[in-house]
């Protein structure tokens, strides 16, 4: 009963992504989005200051006229200043100073995207990102940087709106709100960066 | 499939570009770090000595050039160092061969000086370092023993005090315990040594080493 069930909600899916022949010739089969980006690292007292130093790209085909498959990449940049204090860096051993935290992403991979609707000004979407993300994670004075780089997985669930303005040309504004979690492990100085969460949007064009 | 190509492209050098932090907020503070024998008790000592020297190494100068305490630059560092001690309850000798800990001041002014302490023949490396028979004829040949391994690059601008167990060498092993550094960089200016923050620095080594207490 409960296999049926799942079958018959699959199978309800599929015919709602599925296009008809006429569809397939009506939509425009690739799409690309450079965007800036604005992100906050959650859960972390490392570098955990909002920032717009960052972009995102991606690029997809539809395989059906809602459902695209693609890849992203993107890039950020979250500095943060400490004060002086001191820090215990082993049991016998203690720094003073103050620093600059930063953590640095580059996560990238692929991506599953759905559209609501299609061929129209507005369309609105979600996406599933998943792939892999580098993580350099630093901290600096007026002396030296201190700095671990680790590779985790990434997965990003996105919610967003491609707008059109003109109805002759697929070139429009791009809007995304998206959660990322990474499974990165690094530790600088006395910080552990176990596992890292974001919360962002992107902003930019769409063609 | 081109779209895509130039697409990588920019992602690859964008994304290679991270955005550097803004160096201005950085204070022209102090760097201070610290370093200590978990299993030497400080309690049990009671004096030191202090030469009335600092040393100071520089990439130009081969031979060991001290500063004396006649130049204030010394005789501030020297003099914060006594306070300290003092603070912490222990008493000026005059004899370094009475004393139980010895205390040594270098300036190092040269651009890079790498030291391993878990390879403490380095010292021989410098042999315009402090001797070891300073502290004692009987020392020459000895070399120093830290007992934390640690690695360090000293900067341009960096002030060393290091404390010595004389009273507990090892005969046997010839060695002369190093059981406390402080290390603390930021304190150049104008290519001169600041006075006031060589002076801050080492208030701040001993803040942060409250096990610095004699009974």
């Amino acid at each position: 009963m409960k296999v049926t069930k799942i079958l018959g909600i699959a199978l309800l899916l599929c015919a709602a992504i599925m296009p008809s022949t006429t569809q397939a010739q009506l939509y425009k089969s690739t799409y690309f989005n450079v965007d800036w980006q604005f992100n906050a690292p959650l859960c972390t007292d490392f570098a955990n200051v909002p920032s717009g130093w960052g972009m995102n790209f991606e690029g997809g085909t539809y395989i059906t006229s809602k459902l695209a498959v693609g890849l992203y990449g993107s890039f950020h940049t979250n500095n943060k200043y400490v004060e002086p204090q001191v820090l215990q860096l082993s049991p016998s051993s203690h720094l003073y100073t103050d620093q600059i935290q930063s953590i640095f992403q580059i996560p990238f991979g692929a991506l599953l995207k759905y559209r609501f609707i299609e061929d129209s000004m507005f369309e609105p979407y979600v996406t599933a990102k998943l792939g892999t993300n580098f993580i350099r994670m630093s901290s600096s004075n007026n002396v030296m940087d201190f700095y671990t780089e680790s590779w985790g997985f990434n997965v990003q669930p996105e919610v967003g709106v491609s707008i059109f303005p003109s109805s002759s040309n697929r070139t429009g504004i791009h809007l995304a709100l998206y959660y990322s979690y990474s499974t990165n492990q690094n530790q600088c100085l006395t910080y552990n960066l176990n596992g890292l969460s974001n919360i962002g949007f992107n902003l930019g064009i769409t063609f | 499939m081109k779209k895509l190509f130039p697409l990588l492209l920019l992602i690859v050098t964008l994304a290679s570009c991270q955005k550097a932090p803004d160096w201005g907020k950085l204070s022209n503070d102090l760097l201070v770090y610290t370093h200590y024998d978990q299993a030497f008790d400080f309690a049990q000592y009671n004096t030191f000595y202090l030469p009335d020297s600092v040393l100071l190494l520089d990439n130009s100068k081969e031979d060991p050039v001290y500063i004396s305490s006649n130049d204030i630059r010394a005789r501030s560092i020297l003099e914060a160092l006594t306070d300290e001690m003092t603070r912490c309850g222990y008493t000026q000798v005059n004899n370094r061969n009475e004393a139980d800990l010895g205390l040594i001041a270098t300036y190092i002014k040269r651009t890079s000086t790498y030291i391993d302490y878990n390879y403490p023949y380095w010292w021989y490396d410098f042999y315009y370092y402090w001797p070891l028979d300073y502290w004692d004829p009987y020392y020459n040949g000895w070399y120093p023993y830290y007992p934390y391994p640690a690695t360090y690059s000293y900067t341009t601008g960096t002030l060393a005090i290091e404390m010595i167990a004389l009273k507990k060498a090892d005969n046997t092993a010839q060695k002369l315990p190093f059981v406390w550094t402080a290390y603390m960089a930021g304190i150049e200016s104008s290519n001169q040594i600041n006075i006031a923050n060589s002076v801050a620095g080492i208030y701040q080594a001993f803040e942060q080493s409250p096990y610095i207490k004699a009974q």
